[in-house]
């Protein structure tokens, strides 16, 4: 052991990568299964009559958003913290046994709150607010993993030897300080456990159970400053970071602007939060909120272009690499439709586009093709390059990464197209009059219109999901394909046929 | 003052405070081009181009006991 | 004075931190000073009214249906008022939801009735032909939870002065009094007899016989809930 040459500890990170992996197969498969009720109601019932109640897709739908959320993409951010941390700081979790420690506490005890989460959800347990439906005692455990995975990014940084902090370090150091400021906020509650009646009972009722602290347009006004920054710190920050790691690693390209990519993080830092207000628009929170919300909406397309510009324009005379890699194919990709998507965003968050866009598919369309083209590649693409450098393996196959990204654009592309048909479709038929002034479809008729749609999105979806199990396998592979040598490893992955 | 007065005070005063950083920020940041230990900031790229663990920091953590 | 921050976590972190809770600090604590007061006509929920929110919540219907009408013309030909601020002043949580698969509920108690409410829970498609919503069976024998929600009214009531037991003004003039148990006995019995009104519509025999043994079906509450929205 003394005699051996320090290296970094992948322990972890190989932890987490199998959640992201495993977590990621559940949460797209209850998506898809979501997707094709929607088309097909019977599937409601798809393990028959006697677990419907379990089976239907309200009570599914917030398992596949959180399962998503808090399981695939937060595992990503965790694997590739583990992975890119230790790189960048120039330190080794070896180093330090209390790390190490803090490091496989912050995964199992991950995993009790996942199968907590999953349970509670299966069975009914909810708050109902969007991506924060967990009860008390699940959210003390989500604020235990939070604090743990607090102390040993900070521990690691305490023990670094690299003096100032890579870009991406600054990003995850937003993630985790964004996520706990709003998890906590949008949290309170009071359980109603303490209660007490005047007949002198007391713990009356099921403990979980609590009563939000805000109510109605105040509770609305939290809920959704959370809900559109939970995206932000979980979707769009975390996963800059992750970019500005593994394109420039990948491609061995230096970042094309590092003080562009200075700027745009606190212009991310401080646009970002005053946009949550735009999933109120028309609603009865006040009015101003409404219109600033619908500025800073679009002043934020600023700093996400500013990040998705520099990312394009790192491959500056080295775009012949796009079309021999997959790898940078997907990483690409990902930043193309971050751009997408922080465009098409803002141009929902006007007041008069959203007065029709808001309540319908165009929306889940919206989400969709940030999540699955930017932070599902970007994971994807990241995990496929720190495999070989983690299991000191070349990538099992390059046909089967190939195949992989082509089959999931074309799910993504007609995932979103399907929706935007649907959303306007369905908001100009809520609209429309007759020539009296009558409304002309009654809400039956928006919805039966839609199922060609919904068919296309759950072929779409059903699309990615076949490309994530060819991922999963190809990782699979890679644990057992050809040893490398430590040189093999300097910028572009090494990748079997 | 009424608490709207005091939002909208406040909410100015700020911003303007927040522009002006952001500006001498990026004044700073295309003129300097270097931070006060004279390393540019570009070469900061190489953190992640040049991170095996036996690579050369950018700027190592000095002797002295800065934290 | 730039490059500092970033060779130094600790401010760093406490600079990113400023950064992101000031548009919180602005936008949101200021609305707070005046919480939503509740408009006139608005009342309390009752005890089988709030069992029915929670199965309404456990159910996640509000993953398809919205709870708020929105000010155009469309909206309000369709679904009744558009909502005020003070509508929602006992909503906790709120219920607005995010996406429309199905019609907005924020009024659905003045034009549906009990009857409807039962047949569409049972098969959605007997009533709405075309629908997609799945049927939701289990409501006719599961239990609604007194219990629990009983617990809540005593929190709202003591934290938030939630007017439960006091006259709270209508628009027609006259007051209500929306009565809340003085134990846990007492909250079974007015859940009862709430219930037994409900039932009185109701046809399915299953359910009216369980309710005159005394238990509460959670359809019940839920179609109790969706006749207080109005």
């Amino acid at each position: 052991m003394e005699n051996r040459p320090l290296e970094y500890d992948y322990t972890i990170a190989k932890m987490f990568m199998l959640t992201t992996i495993v977590l990621g197969i559940v949460g797209m498969l209850i998506g898809v299964i979501l997707a094709f009720q929607l088309a097909f109601p019977g599937l409601n019932l798809i393990l028959g009559d006697s677990l419907a109640e379990y089976t239907n897709f309200s009570r599914l739908r917030p398992l596949h958003t959180d399962a998503v959320i808090f399981g695939f993409t937060l595992s990503g951010v965790f694997a590739t913290w583990y992975y890119v941390g230790q790189r960048v700081l120039k330190v080794s979790m070896a180093e330090s046994k209390l790390l190490m420690t803090l490091g496989k506490l912050h995964f199992w005890l991950y995993i009790v709150v996942v199968a907590a989460a999953v349970f509670s959800l299966f069975a009914g347990v909810t708050t109902s607010k969007e991506y924060a439906e967990f009860e008390w005692p699940i959210d003390v455990g989500v604020v235990v993993v939070w604090v743990l995975f607090g102390m040993s990014m900070f521990g690691l940084i305490g023990i670094r030897r690299e003096k100032s902090l890579y870009i991406s370090v600054w990003y995850y150091i937003a993630t985790f300080l964004g996520i706990a400021m709003l998890y906590l906020f949008n949290n309170m509650e009071i359980p109603t456990m303490f209660a007490t009646s005047p007949a002198g009972e007391s713990g009356i009722g099921a403990w979980y159970h609590s009563v939000s602290m805000y109510a109605g347009t105040n509770d609305a006004l939290v809920q959704w400053w959370y809900g559109h920054n939970a995206v932000a710190f979980g979707f769009t920050v975390p996963i800059v970071g992750m970019i500005y790691y593994f394109l420039p690693k990948e491609s061995g390209q230096a970042i094309y602007s590092y003080k562009l990519s200075l700027l745009s993080f606190w212009g991310l830092m401080f646009v970002y939060l005053w946009a949550g207000g735009h999933h109120l628009l028309y609603s009865t929170v006040p009015d101003w909120v409404q219109t600033m919300a619908s500025i800073f909406s679009i002043v934020l397309i600023l700093p996400s272009w500013g990040s998705a510009i520099n990312m394009l324009l790192t491959m500056k005379g080295e775009w012949q690499q796009v079309a021999s890699s997959p790898l940078i194919k997907f990483m690409i990709l990902a930043s193309t439709f971050y751009m997408f998507s922080t465009l098409e965003g803002p141009i929902q968050a006007i007041k008069s586009v959203n007065a029709i866009a808001h309540f319908t598919d165009w929306i889940v369309g919206h989400v969709h093709d940030g999540v699955l083209g930017w932070v599902g590649f970007m994971i994807m693409a990241s995990l496929y390059h720190m495999a070989p450098r983690v299991f000191k393996r070349e990538i099992y196959s390059k046909a089967i990464m190939t195949a992989q990204f082509w089959i999931q654009t074309l799910g993504v592309v007609l995932y979103f197209t399907s929706m935007w048909i649907a959303g306007i479709t369905q908001g100009m038929m809520w609209r429309a009059h007759d020539e009296f002034g009558n409304l002309a479809y009654s809400f039956i008729d928006t919805v039966t219109v839609l199922h060609p749609y919904y068919a296309i999105r759950g072929i779409g979806g059903l699309l990615y999901l076949v490309g994530f199990l060819m991922f999963a396998y190809n990782i699979y592979k890679t644990m057992s394909s050809r040893p490398i040598e430590e040189r093999e490893l300097q910028s572009a992955s090494p990748m079997g046929a | 003052m009424s608490i709207a007065q005091f939002q909208a005070y406040g909410y100015f005063i700020l911003i303007f405070l927040l522009v002006v950083v952001l500006y001498s920020y990026i004044y700073h940041l295309y003129t300097k081009k270097k931070d006060a230990d004279g390393v540019d900031y570009e070469s900061y790229s190489n953190m992640a181009l040049k991170d095996d663990i036996d690579d050369t920091p950018v700027s190592a953590i000095s002797e002295d006991k800065e934290k | 004075m730039f490059h500092w921050l970033e060779k130094h976590p600790f401010f760093f972190a406490v600079g990113v931190f400023i950064a992101i809770a000031f548009a919180g600090l602005v936008e949101i604590l200021p609305n707070f000073a005046h919480s939503s007061r509740p408009v006139i006509g608005t009342a309390p929920y009752s005890t089988l009214e709030l069992a029915g929110r929670h199965v309404y919540i456990k159910n996640s219907c509000n993953a398809c249906h919205s709870q708020l009408v929105r000010p155009f013309k469309s909206e309000t030909d369709r679904y009744g008022h558009y909502s005020l601020s003070g509508e929602y002043a006992y909503d906790r949580p709120f219920l607005w939801g995010s996406k429309r698969t199905g019609p907005d509920l924020m009024r659905v108690g003045n034009y549906r009735t009990t009857d409807w409410h039962e047949n569409h829970m049972k098969d959605p498609k007997s009533v709405v032909p075309g629908s997609i919503m799945p049927a939701y069976t289990w409501l006719f024998t599961n239990s609604a939870d007194i219990d629990t929600t009983y617990a809540e009214q005593l929190t709202v009531a003591k934290h938030f002065s939630v007017p439960y037991n006091q006259d709270v003004p209508m628009k027609d003039g006259s007051v209500k009094n929306v009565k809340m148990a003085q134990s846990l006995a007492e909250a079974h019995e007015i859940a009862l007899e709430e219930a037994k009104l409900v039932t009185a519509d109701m046809k399915d025999q299953d359910v009216k016989d369980a309710v005159n043994r005394g238990e509460i079906p959670e359809i019940v509450a839920l179609i109790a809930y969706l006749n207080s929205l109005k």
